[in-house]
């Protein structure tokens, strides 16, 4: 009986038994990662010396065990590594305003591996391979294996579109692999302007025939967002591993489409429960992108959950940093690089000195003390931390909460009892 | 007597997104009760593995190929 109970959950999860684990210390005690099941857990001090570990100076102030979020992590969960700014896809609104030619001073193989290993030395867990089309680069898989010998995972997204003969024999190098998936048939047409569904969904069907962690990728719209039930059909269809979705984000070409394209606020408020109940009735993994957290939060399922769970809002600059194809750190993928420090904007090479520094990354780090209300005294902030910045920014004002969070809406619009002075409103979550 | 200590968030999966932070919800179907079922499992996970061994990064080859 056990016998066969561990070969079902090995079946599944990995041999529990087997495998090695990472850690790094924080102030807060240390972050675990497990690579079956997949996971980064985090752990008080206490937790972390009963695992042989031992923060030392870090570990002085008492004030800050385990409290995650009083401060910057000591480095990035994970990077975000925009290889290149090729691609011949022409999306309509594709946020890093890819084209058929590279831009000027792209970072190659040996640059890019030096940028691996300045992330692994620094604790870095995952890194999030895109373009631009990285499947097309000729090096991609020897980046991945480099990444790989030194402990980091990486992680790729693709159009599907171009690449595959490259991308098909060394898969099994990347943790997950996700297929930009931004609609079924004609509507696929309808989000990136042209058709190209069908190369996508064959992609799909290439890669899970070679390796069991493919999943989409869907960047929700009003065009799309009535069909998610029928992507995650299509998914399971597909014996895929996830769904992930993404909020149309004002950036690149994306932002000259953006009125016409991001969701209604009406669509924002039903999105979590649509999802669930398609995940739950598909069965399968649904992930939402960090800018979705006000959506998550509109039902109330409660901040300590949210912790429990991970769910963080804008985490640029913190759990995760991104890289222009120049090498340029950035706060996430669709912020600008910081301002020049000397004759360069620092780089990824530049990551431990920095990360460090007091005005590192500007606005993504000062939610803790510039928020407005209504984020200011929303029990949320902790977790969301205002939303999403490029949103903002796009609405005028970097700083400013989340213009298109529900409960900012009905702040706005004061004609709904907001609740944070008077308690939660608690709106659960549906039975699905 | 050492203090067990409290496992503070899990994480769970792989972002291959390069644009944004992707997280598992699918524990909000189950809510905080299928959390706190699965936490004593994490910790049992994280105790049971060995600490990894990461070898020094060395200098990749810049003819290669994928």
């Amino acid at each position: 009986m056990i016998a066969r109970a561990r070969a079902w959950v090995t079946a599944r999860l990995g041999d529990p038994l087997a495998g090695a684990r990472r850690s790094r210390l924080e102030a807060f005690g240390a972050i675990v990662q497990l690579t079956r099941p997949r996971a980064l857990v985090l752990v008080d001090r206490d937790r972390a010396r009963t695992l042989g570990l031992d923060g030392g100076a870090l570990w002085s102030d008492p004030r800050r065990d385990g409290d995650v979020d009083g401060a910057p992590l000591a480095a990035p969960l994970e990077a975000h590594l925009q290889l290149t700014n090729r691609c011949d896809a022409g999306c309509a609104g594709c946020y890093t305003g890819a084209s058929a030619a590279a831009g000027a001073g792209e970072w190659g193989l040996v640059e890019w591996s030096r940028a691996l290993d300045t992330l692994a030395a620094a604790g870095v867990f995952h890194v999030a391979l895109g373009g631009g089309e990285s499947a097309t680069l000729p090096w991609l898989g020897a980046l991945a294996r480099h990444a790989r010998a030194i402990g980091l995972v990486p992680n790729l997204t693709t159009s599907g579109l171009a690449g595959l003969d490259r991308l098909l024999p060394i898969a099994e190098l990347f943790g997950q692999i996700n297929v930009s998936l931004d609609g079924l048939g004609a509507t696929y047409g309808a989000v990136r302007g042209f058709d190209g569904f069908a190369r996508a969904d064959a992609a799909l069907r290439a890669l899970r025939a070679v390796k069991r962690d493919i999943g989409i990728n869907v960047v929700v719209t009003r065009a799309n967002f009535d069909e998610l039930p029928a992507i995650f059909a299509h998914a399971r269809a597909r014996r895929l591993s996830e769904v992930e979705l993404l909020r149309w984000k004002p950036a690149g070409r994306g932002a000259a489409v953006y009125a016409r394209l991001r969701c209604t606020d009406a669509q924002h408020r039903a999105l979590l429960p649509n999802v669930l109940a398609a995940a739950r009735r598909h069965r399968l993994r649904v992930k939402l992108d960090c800018s979705y957290t006000p959506m998550i939060a509109h039902h109330d399922p409660g901040p300590a959950l949210l912790a429990q769970l991970a769910v963080y809002g804008c985490a640029g600059g913190d759990h995760l940093i991104g890289a222009k194809p120049s090498g340029a750190i950035t706060a996430c993928s669709f912020a600008a690089p910081p301002p020049p420090r000397g004759d360069a904007r620092p780089t990824v090479l530049d990551l431990p000195s920095y990360w460090h520094q007091p005005d590192a990354f500007g606005r993504f780090r000062t939610w803790r003390d510039a928020a407005a209300e209504p984020c200011r005294s929303c029990a949320y902030l902790t977790q969301c931390r205002g939303g999403c910045r490029v949103v903002s920014a796009h609405a005028g004002d970097v700083g400013a909460p989340d213009p298109e969070c529900p409960r900012v809406v009905d702040f706005l619009r004061r004609d709904v009892a907001f609740g944070n002075e008077s308690g939660p409103v608690r709106r659960r979550l549906p039975v699905v | 007597m050492t203090r067990r200590g409290r496992i503070l968030a899990t994480k769970w999966g792989m972002n291959p997104n390069s644009s944004s932070l992707g997280v598992d919800v699918t524990f909000l179907l189950f809510g905080a009760t299928a959390v706190a079922m699965a936490t004593p499992l994490i910790g049992a996970l994280i105790r049971w593995r060995r600490p990894a061994v990461t070898p020094p990064p060395s200098p990749p080859d810049a003819s290669s190929e994928s």
